[in-house]
């Protein structure tokens, strides 16, 4: 940034927020969107807890049907597409180019406009329930002809208008990554000593710039439908209904991915470090995580087998098949443990929380890929315990082991590990509280989505269990907000590689200045700040 | 030691699903780790089909699981680690094994699976019992298909307490159409371990047999595809019975059916319609004759008219679904069109001018709803 040109008049608006609103750096945009996610979340937590209490006990009257399921809908919309997706996003924003020894992203004002267009995607999206019909209600996959006019108000409009522009935002970031990563690599970062983070950023761009164009026309065609009298998705209009659902899980079928493969990318990075061995097979994880990428677009309609318009055994394949690789990742995970020597620290405790209900959330996938079984199971609450497993178990422990690994590096301060801890426990005994249960209500027969159930249903225990396990992913998440506050303040001073590293943003300086580097040690291996510490030049691959 | 103190909330942790399961098993009243029993023959393939895939699925479970435990328990760093632990990069047989056993695992279940499908999905070209069911926001109507495909009887959703129940005979195939005049839902009862979506502009079928040992059970039965406000209450049952007793309830229907019309010769709308248009024999003797036929729930609510032979005539045609098209089109007994009204989205009304017919009987039906059929008499 050209602060020399500044007049001192202008300091007084360079001073806090300026700075931080017309940033262009990208660790202070990562920062953004971190914050932002995390805001996010708490909102969309806040609406989970609604939903919970209102299935809290049976024939409960707590909330409206019509508030219920613009809860759920608003839940989803936002853990995923202002939640997880940016939040992922944003620590590839802060970490990419430090891994890859560059001084700042390819495009940095489309970097800032990329994040910028969330904030406002999110004040649109919830501003759906200052509308007379309340927000979006038909459930984030916003099936049509539900979501058309003759069933949905404008909190809809405002919903697809939303979910565009934080696609757009998306697609910009994607391109940026992919400039950033193929062009602005130190010397010696060749392709096979990136990071395993940087590969899954660089996997999930691909992924995001191949699918989100997809997803984008299908919404502006809903738009049209449902404004301008449109006949794309309306049977009633001689449009069809199937071809939404199509074109949704084109995307959203590879989102899942774009929401998993960053979070793999942290725990790769994370268990290294703390057991102090390389990630075992890093080629094998590289063209896994480029398997999973492309089998990926070949599953979406898995989500569709219901429905009667599919060829089944394609689809059922394809989705077996993707265990293969991701089966592979967790062999690997597993393997780099071994031998090693383990620190439980924080981030390594969400890492270890990572692999084994992430474990769960797999295997779930294979009772789903079975066509029969998934007939009983889909839109039961199984599903939602199956995805719970994978986005809260996998992604958010993820981003929970990432924000206690990288908290150092952005703040130059230690988060407090008992606190750590605390949090930890809680949230995994919590989580599994709330989600478990949910497959034995799903394999019984409660469907998702449903605002009350009968007492008579037999579903009252297991519910009474999800509801209080969801408090206690709430409780939670105090000590988390408690530690970063007093951290912030008064935390212990992180020093420029707290966890003894592997990766190049322990190179620098904690924060890192602007620009990244003063120097950067030579690159010879995937573990370049790990060679310098022990003196040896690395012989990739060779080692046993 | 902090260590083990950390270890063991994670241990409790893990173990705590496994006792949720444990318990769920001993006490009846909660769901377990297990489907409802089956109670249909395709329902029996897929439980089968759901055991084999949860051994898989427990086995790799508590073998993955294992190994990272063991790892958390047997590697954690001592005070005397100093040196680096050996730098292990890979292992390419080992690599090659752990590829190769998950890919022949899971092309094991899918093959299974597949020959499961096979059997779950197939429709009989012969099928004891033919339903169309109609899923309309936010209840279930079965309408009884004769060997023809038109309803043996019309019931209406509001009228005569066969809404929202489905009586099946059991040891026989029974076919399912599903209709929607709206939006999406699902068929789902959960003891037949199935569901399937009720798509507008789209039929789907399913063949279900219920097993002759679950005779004079009654199974529970919900959408499945979220519908709107009222989805959570949109029920139904499934009332499986004998052949004998299936067939004296459908006679009765049937008769009651026949009986309860105040036999107009011109159709107004059953209880609850919205159109309060009048019988036209009143109006009969202008100069052009009309009759008054009404479309609601995926039916022909009044299924005999009469029209006069040798002159035009006027069908007045209310369609009271909202957001599907009907029309009327009026066949020639040897199966040709004789007339095709144009077709509209409900609610509306529309007047068809119908050309003059020589005397006799003219099947009628909705161009886009095979289903829905009437008898048209000229005379």
């Amino acid at each position: 940034m050209a602060t020399t040109a500044l007049t001192p008049a202008a300091t007084a608006y360079r001073s806090g927020l300026y700075d931080w609103v017309t940033t262009t750096d990208h660790k202070k945009i990562g920062i953004l969107y971190v914050i932002n996610s995390f805001l996010f979340f708490l909102i969309g937590g806040l609406f989970a807890l609604g939903v919970r209490s209102q299935l809290v006990v049976p024939d409960n009257k707590l909330i409206s049907p019509e508030l219920y399921n613009q809860l759920f809908t608003m839940h989803a919309s936002i853990m995923i597409f202002l939640f997880i997706i940016p939040m992922l996003a944003g620590f590839g924003n802060y970490i990419v180019p430090l891994m890859i020894g560059a001084p700042d992203m390819a495009f940095p004002r489309i970097n800032a406009l990329s994040f910028w267009m969330l904030p406002l995607a999110g004040i649109i999206m919830l501003s759906g329930f200052l509308t007379p019909g309340g927000a979006a209600a038909e459930g984030w996959t916003s099936y049509s002809p539900l979501a058309q006019r003759a069933y949905s108000g404008m909190g809809t409009d405002l919903w697809i208008v939303a979910v565009a522009l934080i696609g757009t935002s998306s697609i910009l970031g994607s391109v940026n990554f992919l400039v950033t990563i193929f062009k602005m690599r130190a010397p010696g970062m060749t392709m096979f000593r990136m990071p395993i983070m940087v590969w899954t950023v660089l996997v999930t761009s691909v992924l995001v710039l191949m699918a989100t164009p997809v997803l984008t026309s299908g919404l502006i065609m809903l738009f049209i439908d449902r404004n301008y009298g449109g006949h794309f998705f309306d049977p009633a209009t001689g449009g069809n209904a199937i071809l939404w659902q199509n074109i949704f899980w084109f995307y959203s079928h590879p989102a899942v991915y774009i929401m998993i493969l960053p979070a793999m990318g942290m725990i790769s990075e994370i268990l290294p470090v703390f057991s102090r061995k390389p990630l075992f097979g890093y080629k094998a994880f590289v063209f896994a995580t480029a398997g999973i990428g492309a089998l990926g677009f070949s599953v979406w309609a898995h989500h569709m087998f219901t429905t009667g318009a599919v060829y089944l055994p394609f689809f059922s394949f394809m989705t077996f098949l993707i265990a293969v690789p991701t089966g592979v990742k967790m062999f690997n995970w597993i393997a780099t443990l071994y031998r090693g020597q383990l620190t439980f620290s924080t981030p390594l405790l969400f890492a270890l929380g990572f692999l084994s209900m992430f474990l769960i959330g797999g295997i779930d996938g294979a009772f789903s890929a079975a066509v029969p079984v998934d007939f009983a199971l889909h839109d039961t609450y199984w599903v939602v315990a199956h995805l719970h497993y994978v986005l809260f178990g996998g992604s958010v422990f993820g981003v929970m082991a990432g924000t206690y690994y990288w908290f150092p590096k952005m703040s130059g301060r230690k988060l407090n590990e008992t606190l750590g801890k605390i949090q930890f426990v809680l949230m995994f005994i919590g989580f599994n509280m709330t989600f478990f249960p949910m497959h034995l209500l799903g394999l019984d027969g409660m469907p998702r989505r449903i605002a009350v159930y009968a007492s008579t249903a037999g579903w009252s225990q297991l519910n009474l269990v999800a509801t209080i396990g969801s408090i206690i992913i709430a409780t939670s998440m105090l000590p988390f907000l408690w530690n970063v506050f007093i951290t912030l303040r008064n935390g212990e001073p992180a020093g420029d590689d707290p966890w003894e590293g592997n990766t190049l943003e322990w190179a620098t300086t904690s924060p890192p200045p602007p620009y990244n580097f003063d120097h950067l040690p030579p690159i010879r291996s995937e573990r370049p700040v790990f060679d310098v510490r022990h003196g040896r030049v690395a012989d990739h691959g060779s080692q046993a | 030691m902090p260590t083990t103190r950390k270890k063991l909330p994670r241990l409790a942790a893990i173990a705590l699903p496994l006792i949720a399961l444990l318990v769920a098993g001993c006490a009846s009243q909660i769901p377990a780790l297990y489907p409802p029993q089956d109670v249909t023959s395709q329902a029996a393939t897929t439980r089968s089909l759901y055991d084999i895939v949860f051994l898989i699925g427990a086995i790799v479970f508590f073998f993955v699981e294992g190994l990272i435990v063991f790892a958390v328990l047997r590697y954690r760093r001592k005070p005397t680690d100093t040196e680096l632990p050996p730098q292990i990069h890979g292992n390419n047989r080992i690599e090659v094994i752990w590829t190769v056993i998950p890919t022949a695992i899971v092309l094991f279940l899918f093959i299974i699976s597949w020959q499961a499908l096979n059997s779950v999905d197939a429709v009989t070209a012969d099928p004891a019992v033919r339903v169309a069911a109609v899923a309309k926001r936010f209840s279930w109507n079965f309408l009884y298909l004769g060997s023809n495909g038109r309803p043996l009887f019309t019931t209406d959703a509001a009228g005569d307490g066969n809404f929202g129940e489905l009586v099946v005979p059991v040891g026989v195939p029974i076919q399912v159409e599903l209709y929607s005049p709206d939006v999406i839902h699902a068929f789902y009862v959960p003891k037949f371990l199935f569901k399937r979506d009720v798509v507008p502009g789209r039929t789907n079928e399913f063949d279900f047999t219920v097993d002759a040992q679950d005779v004079n059970q009654t199974f529970r039965g919900q959408c499945a595809e979220l519908c709107g406000v009222g989805h959570a209450g949109m029920t139904f049952d499934v009332k499986a019975v004998s052949m004998a007793d299936y067939q004296t309830w459908l006679q009765q229907q049937i008769s009651q059916a026949l009986a309860s019309p105040p036999a107009a010769p011109s159709g107004s709308p059953a209880g609850g319609g919205g159109t309060p248009g009048g019988p036209s024999p009143s109006a009969g003797g202008a100069a052009g004759t009309s009759v008054q036929i009404t479309a609601q729930n995926i039916a022909f609510t009044t299924t005999n008219v009469t029209a006069p032979a040798g002159q035009p005539f006027q069908i007045q045609f209310a369609n009271n679904d909202p957001g599907t098209p009907h029309n009327v089109e009026i066949k020639n007994p040897d199966g040709s069109v004789a007339f095709k009204g144009a077709i509209v989205t409900g609610p509306t009304t529309t007047t068809y001018d119908v050309p003059a017919l020589p005397a006799g009987t003219y099947p009628f039906q909705c161009t886009v709803h095979p289903t829905m059929t009437g008898t048209l008499t000229v005379k």
